[in-house]
Formats: structure tokens, sequence, C-alpha cells
């Protein structure tokens, strides 16, 4: 199945190909959202639309990257309301057969792992990041 | 333009908004001679300088246009008045109208506009 | 012929738009049947019976025409015998209403009809019961169509009458205010002569209302034509399309603003293509907007054509823009058409006796104001009967007539639409009200000591009190108007309370006409820039706050005759606070959801008109936001729920 492939930092992930709207450089200034989750980066202006754009760091809890570019911002195709997604960089179209389960105490959005040759690929589950931001939001 | 040109009173209470309606005048021929910031003095320099023509703003403080509208035309029964107006006051602008103004204008005044209705009112064109 | 299913889809929106408004029409017509059958009202009310039972049928939709066939049965014979309608019979017919609306609602949601029940039994006994010696599947009822109203008089081809001209012409396309300038342009012919005729009617073009085919006038003049073509030359933006003399005078199309004038032809558009028609039109001004923007860094030679270029695109656009919103306003007897039914079935249930006046319905007002409107309407009606009004010995002991009265008007006043409930109830007991939101900890005595009338009153919206059983009792009013003030703010609006102890009360609501484009006040705080919707501003204020007031939290600032409470917008808005209040840092007066609040923030960067967008999810689950717009610069830029910032 075709996913696209993604970095933050070093560390690769995948979405499933339909997932994914398209992918465009993350803005030099973004709009913060008042009162907004911590997860949330700021909205953009893609084109006339002003889409939600969480950082996927810290829904993952991920590390805090050493000052790097202004990333790219992966937007999932979520029928009419758009959420785009902050990571380092894009690497590609790649297909990818998920090769374990999630690793023990991986988070809920985390549906498996997969190999990229010998790289390793932590494969992420659309609905489940849909849900983890309505998440944020209700609770927070 | 080889007549005498046109002479303008220009009445706002922002001074920005005068000197952007003075350029335009400028830039088409016309001489603006005076400038009121409110609508006592907009009386007042009317009848001090006859101009061909005032552009008077809508709403100031002391006395608003539509007043001062009244005013210079029961002193001067031929003066011509050209309201500037903006978004949403088309209700005042009628009223204005109804006091005998001679025209209006949108703000932002676009050049192209506020001199093709001057040279209408002034009968230039 | 039943539609095939394929293509009823097709068609679905349009029967359930108009299968609505036939039953509501019936609705209303039966309460006026209570108040005294006519033969002409059973005859209006047979026909949206007989049109319905037609549509049904076209979308094979069974169970709706079997229904309406009966109310189309009952309907036909108490046609014959108008002094049998009696309350009974305008229960039943207006329980067959009710039921065929749940009918249309589910055929609308695609559900199977739900069934009719018991009242298709009761609407064939009561016909049975009308008609002696038939049963109720008698003689099928010839289709005994009333005569078609004969045709509005038009402009006939009869001789011209002397001296009358008819000119006709247009505001060119691109000038702004173009009801403005065809206005001026009728104010310059009427000096010419009298004006005899004119279209659109005078109040639409003052309404602002201008019909793209352009102005019709008649003027009774003894002046030559070229004299009346000279003058229109005097009015920029006005181009002349015919002039001639005019036929004989019609007076259908006279400035009367009557009844009887002549509708012109109209077309039904799906509510959501007129939304998505305003959102282009919307981004489209956005667009222009950053075009504009992105233009300032060409260099200055190259500018002025590029300018040229802009300002004409923004005219067009701004047209457009314009028309669309015009093209989507929709009466208030959208609304206001509801109310009768409604009030009849609240004083019903709560055993009042009132009589409901509505005036104005002519007035027009956006399709999304007329939507977020209706429900408070109703909540505002039904507080005004059974919480205004007292039962009628109450009211004649207090020696007021036994029959209360709730009035509901509807007006233009000047760019905004104003809506009044008003009741002859009891009113509201200040003081009382005071003390309950003090006992309730609500607010501090201090606070209450220092309030004006305007606003205790507005003390009934308060969201911890509003849903209180006791409030009742002391306001008459209560139930929900926290939700009827926040609907009306949400789109812009006011929300004003009168009321004297024994008078009554009344609620104003004063919306914009329109809702897509605001008027803001766009601050800086912490480096990002808000919105505030002018409608909430009071005013600003650029001085230093004074000395916190003891016992308090809050600094206070002067306003008027009296302080505001400062809070930080950075604060409230949970951002990196940016440095503490600089001295003369400015605030700005807002209405807040209690009281007027002076929010501080770093700079003030002047007022603009924007177009208000929906926030879409999960935006829209962050409490204090209203909306976003796209500023010219590309960036976006939120829009903050005044009312909602303050912590509850």
């Amino acid at each position: 199945m075709r996913h696209v492939v993604f970095r933050l930092e070093a560390f690769r992930y995948a979405l499933p190909l339909g997932a994914v709207r398209e992918v465009v450089v993350a803005p030099e200034r973004w709009t913060r959202v008042p009162r907004a989750p911590r997860v949330v980066r700021g909205v953009m202006n893609l084109r006339g639309r002003v889409v939600p754009v969480v950082d996927l760091r810290e829904l993952l809890d991920a590390p805090r990257p050493a000052a790097g570019g202004p990333g790219r911002v992966v937007l999932l195709d979520r029928g009419r309301a758009e959420l785009g997604l902050l990571v380092s960089d894009v690497d590609g179209v790649e297909p990818l057969e998920l090769a374990g389960p999630p690793p023990p105490r991986a988070s809920l959005v985390v549906k498996g792992l997969a190999r990229l040759g010998v790289l390793p690929v932590t494969v992420l589950d659309p609905d489940a990041l849909d849900a983890a931001v309505a998440r944020a939001f209700t609770n927070g | 333009m080889t007549a005498k040109p046109k002479t303008v009173l220009v009445v706002d209470d922002s001074v920005f908004m005068r000197d952007i309606i003075k350029d335009i005048f400028g830039a088409g021929g016309f001489s603006v001679i005076g400038e009121a910031g409110n609508g006592v003095e907009a009386v007042e320099r009317y009848k001090e300088l006859k101009p061909d023509l005032v552009t008077m703003d809508l709403v100031m403080p002391d006395r608003s246009g539509i007043e001062a509208t009244r005013e210079i035309l029961k002193a001067d029964t031929s003066a011509l008045v050209v309201m500037c107006s903006a978004h949403g006051q088309e209700t005042m602008v009628m009223e204005a109208i109804e006091a005998g103004a001679a025209d209006f204008i949108v703000k932002p005044p676009r050049a192209e506009e506020v001199l093709a209705v001057v040279r209408k009112v002034l009968g230039v064109a | 012929m039943a539609v095939t299913p394929p293509d009823s889809a097709r068609y679905l929106a349009l029967y359930v738009a108009e299968a609505a408004e036939h039953l509501e029409a019936l609705g209303r017509d039966v309460v006026r049947f209570e108040q005294g059958a006519t033969v002409e009202l059973v005859d209006s009310m047979f026909r949206h019976a007989h049109s319905l039972k037609g549509m049904a049928a076209t979308m094979a939709l069974e169970g709706t025409e079997a229904l309406a066939h009966r109310l189309e049965d009952l309907l036909e014979r108490l046609r014959a015998d108008v002094h049998r309608a009696d309350a009974t019979a305008a229960d039943v017919v207006l329980q067959a209403v009710d039921v065929l609306f749940t009918q249309v609602r589910a055929a609308a949601e695609g559900r199977p009809l739900p069934d009719a029940g018991p009242v298709v039994g009761r609407l064939a006994a009561l016909t049975a019961s009308l008609s002696p010696g038939e049963g109720p599947s008698g003689a099928a009822p010839g289709e005994a169509q009333p005569a078609p109203p004969p045709a509005a008089s038009s402009l006939g081809p009869e001789a011209p009458t002397p001296g009358r001209v008819a000119v006709r012409f247009h505001v060119s396309p691109g000038a702004s205010q173009p009801a403005v300038r065809g206005f001026l342009a009728y104010k310059r012919l009427s000096t010419l002569g009298a004006v005899v005729g004119l279209e659109p009617a005078l109040d639409e073009l003052k309404a602002g209302r201008l019909p793209p085919r352009g102005i019709r006038l008649e003027l009774e003049t003894s002046a030559p034509e070229a004299a009346i073509v000279r003058t229109l030359r005097t009015v920029a933006g006005v181009e002349l399309e015919a002039i001639g003399p005019a036929a004989a005078p019609a007076p259908a199309v006279a400035t009367s603003a009557g009844p009887e004038r002549v509708a012109p032809p109209t077309i039904r558009v799906r509510a959501e293509l007129m939304d998505a028609f305003l959102e282009h039109a919307g981004e489209l001004l956005l667009a222009t907007a950053r075009v504009r923007a992105l233009s300032r860094g060409v260099p200055e030679a190259q500018r002025p054509p590029i300018d040229e270029a802009l300002d004409r695109l923004h005219l067009l656009v701004k047209g457009l823009h314009d028309e669309v919103m015009r093209a989507r306003m929709t009466p208030v007897t959208l609304i206001t058409d509801r109310l009768p039914r409604a009030a009849r079935d609240i004083a019903r249930l709560r055993g009042r006796d009132v009589e409901l006046v509505v005036s104005g319905d002519d007035v027009e007002l956006d399709r999304a104001l007329v939507d977020a409107l209706a429900e408070p309407m109703m909540h505002l009606l039904r507080n005004a009967i059974d919480h205004g009004v007292e039962p009628a010995e109450h009211r004649r002991a207090a020696g007021k007539p036994p029959r209360g009265r709730v009035t509901v008007a509807v007006s233009r006043q000047r760019d905004r639409v104003v809506l009044e409930v008003r009741d002859d109830g009891r009113g509201i007991d200040v003081e009382r009200l005071k003390a309950l939101v003090s006992a309730r900890g609500l607010a501090s005595p201090e606070a209450l000591r220092a309030m004006s009338e305007r606003e205790a009153l507005l003390l009934v919206c308060l969201p911890g009190l509003s849903t209180a059983a006791d409030v009742t009792q002391v306001s008459g009013r209560g139930v929900g108007m926290d939700a009827v003030k926040r609907a009306v703010e949400h789109v812009g609006g006011t929300l004003e309370l009168e009321s004297r102890v024994g008078e009554g009360t009344t609620v104003r609501l004063s919306m914009p006409l329109t809702v897509a484009v605001v008027g803001l006040l766009l601050v800086e705080v912490a480096g990002e820039t808000y919105g505030l919707p002018i409608a909430n501003v009071c005013g600003v204020v650029e001085v230093s706050p004074g000395a916190p007031a003891p016992g308090q939290g809050a600094p206070l600032v002067a306003w008027g005759q009296g302080v505001v409470p400062v809070h930080e917008l950075a604060t409230l808005l949970e951002l990196p606070s940016s440095q503490t209040p600089a001295k003369g840092s400015p605030f700005v007066v807002v209405e807040g959801e209690r009281a007027r609040l002076a929010l501080a923030v770093d700079r003030l960067l002047g007022q603009h008109e924007v177009v208000l967008k929906a926030l879409a999810r999960p935006l829209d689950l962050v409490p204090g936001l209203a909306g976003v717009t796209i500023l010219g610069d590309g960036q976006p830029v939120f829009i903050l729920d005044v009312a909602r910032l303050t912590p509850t």
C-alpha cells in the first residue's frame, strides 16, 4: 500500500496516501490560535482557506528539534474541514507493508511499524490522529 | 488645462483624508484653495472663499456634514457640495442629497471616480 | 405521474421547501379561521392542501398524498358550510398540518414517512359528520378551482398622455453605492416636473435595492426631452437607455408600495448555493486585497496601470459581492409568519388569553440572520406569553384588561433591523432581580449598586441565573435569555431590555442587515493581531489604569461617568504576556457578557471591514472565537467573541 513518508528530525513516519490531500511548505509566520491546546501550532492561509495545523511532535511527545527550517505541512483529507500536520520534511510516496505491531507504550495514533529498506518507519492511523486532535480540543 | 482652474474647498475632520483628496484634485488640474476640519469651519470658510465646489465629509464633530451643507446652501443656493461618504452610509448620503448636495463620492476615494464626479458636477467633462 | 427514483433526489429539496411553505400558510390560515371562518379563507386552505397533494403524488410520497387528500376532503365540506367551522375543526386541521410537517421533514431526511395515525380517522369522522347522508368517501369533489385572479393590470398600449415622459436609465457597472446614484438621478430629474411613476419604488431605492434592469421613471413635465437628457448627463455614473412619451398611467406601477405591486419574476435557488455564492464572492474580495498588498512591491513607475486595473477589479468584485448579498435578502415574514400559530399554541397550553399583533413584516434581512433569529424570536414570544402576561384573573385584579397583548414589531432603522417583542405583563422587578443575583453570588453587591437600570435588567441574561425556576417569578422572563442574547450577539446583533413593574417588558434586538461583512477594530497584543467586532466596541481609552481598587483584583479605568475593570487581553487569550501594561497603552472598552470591561492591548491597528469566515471543526470548539478572516497581507486573523472572553 502506498504511503506518504515524512520525518520528524531523523525519525520516519508514514500515512496512507489516500488520507493525505497534499503537502505544502510551512508558512514562515503563523497565526496563533488563542486558548487552543498545546498541540496546535496555529492556523495557516492555504489559498484563501484557514487551516488549523497541529505540531506532530507535540502530539507524539517527540523531542523538540534543534531549530531547523520551516518544515512541511501534511494536509489530511477529511471531508470539508481540513487539518494540517507540521513535520520536518517529506521524503515521498513509497509502497509500505506493516511489518509489526506498534511498540509497547506507543501513542494511540500509531498503527504499526514498517520498513523502508533497512530504515524503520512508524505508520500512523489517520482516524486516530483526527480523534486525538478532537480530544485535545475538547479536553483542553 | 487652458481655462482657469476650478477652485475647491475640502472639508474633512481627518487631515490624512484631506491630503489624499487634495492630491487627487491637484493631479486633476483643480486648485484646492482651502480646507476645513469641521462643519462650523466649513460654513465660515465657504463664505469667505466662495469656491466653485466643496467636498464635504458626512460625519464630523461640531455640526455634521449634512447640516453644514444645508447652511452653505442657505447662504448660496448655487453652491455645489459633493458629499464624501463611506460604505454603509447610504442612508445619510440620500439625506444629504435631499438637503441639496450635488453628488457624492465614496471613501476610500479613487482618483478616477472623484474626478469624474466633480467634472460632471462642474460641467467641465 | 410519479417521478422515477433516480430523478426524485433532484426535486426533493424543492419539494421540501415548497411543501413547508404550503403547510406554514395553512397553519396561518387556521389561526385566522378560528377568529372567524370565511369562504375565502377555507378556499385558501383548500388550495394549499390541494397543491401539497399534487406535489406529494409527483414525488410518489403516498402517505402524504393520502393525508393531504383527506384534509382536502374536509376543507371541501367546510367550504360548503362555513358556519360549521369551529374550534374542533381547527384543532383537527392543525393536527393534520403537524403530521404533514413531520412527513415532509422525514422525506427531506430520506426516512420512511411516519404513520399519519389517528388524525386520518379524526379527519374522516369530522368530514362524515359534516355531510349528513353521505359517507366520508362520498362523491369526489369536483376540481372546482376558484377562478384565477384577474391578471394584474399592466402597461397597456394606450394613447400616450401629453406631457408625460418615460425615462429608462441604469447606473454604470462598477459605480460605488449604485442605489444612491440612482436616487441622485431620480432627485435631479424630479426638479424638472412631477415624478408620477418609478420602478423600483422609492422606498426600495432608499433601502439600497437597485434591480439589474435599471430604473424606469415617468415624469409629468413641460420640459422638452432634450432638457431631460441634459439633466441626466450632469449625473456621473448614470447612463440613459431610452426616453420617450409615456404610455397611459398604470396605477399598479405608480409609486405605491401597496400589495398590488406587480412582483418581478423570481426563480428559486437552493439555499446552500446562495451560501456558496457568498463564500466565493467573499473569497474574491480577499483575493483582490491580497493582490493589492502584493502590488505594493512593484516599482513606482509600473504602479499606475496596475493600480488602475486593481481598482477596476475591486469595484467589479465589490459589485458582485453586494449583488450576492442582496440576493440573499429574505423577508422577515419567514420568522413572523410562524408567530401567530406559536402564540396560539403557547397561550392555549398555558391558559392565557393573549392577542398577538405583528407589524412591519415587509422588512428584509440576510438569510443567515433570518435563520439565526427564528429560534430566539420564538423564545422571546414564549417568554412574553408564558412569563410576562399574567393570568386573566390577576390582570383583572390589577385593573388591566383581562386579555394580554403581545406586540412584535420589525422595522428598519438606517443600516439595522430592529425586532421588538413587547408585552403588557407583569414587568421586571429590578430590585428583586438584584437581590436574587446577589444571593446567588453572581455579582458583588458593589457592582450591583453601581449598575444602571439598563445594565441591571440585562442580569436576566446571566447564564447561571436564567435557567433558574425562581427567576420566572421575579422577572417574568428568564428561561433561555442567555441563549437568546448569545445567539443574537453571535451574528453581530445587540439585545436591550426595557421594563416597568406592572406595565410590561420590551425586548429589542438590533441586527445588522447582513452578516458576512463585519466592521472590526484590529488590535495587536503579544505580537498577534486580533479583530474586535465594532458592534461590541464602546470606545477606546489611552490612559494608564489607576491603582487597583482595594479588595478587588482588576485595576480600573475611568470611562464615561464611572469606571470599568481592566483585563489584559493577552491574559484572557492565554498568550505569553507581552509586557506589563506600559503607561499610555490603549484600552478598548467593550460590552462584555455581564458588564462593560476594558481590554488592555499593545497597539490599535485601526478599523477594517472584513469578510467573516465561519470556523471549521475543531476551531469552533475554542471558546471566545467568533470567526476568522484573512487580511490583505495574507495573514489569517481571528475575530473575538467579546461576550465570551471573560472567565465565567
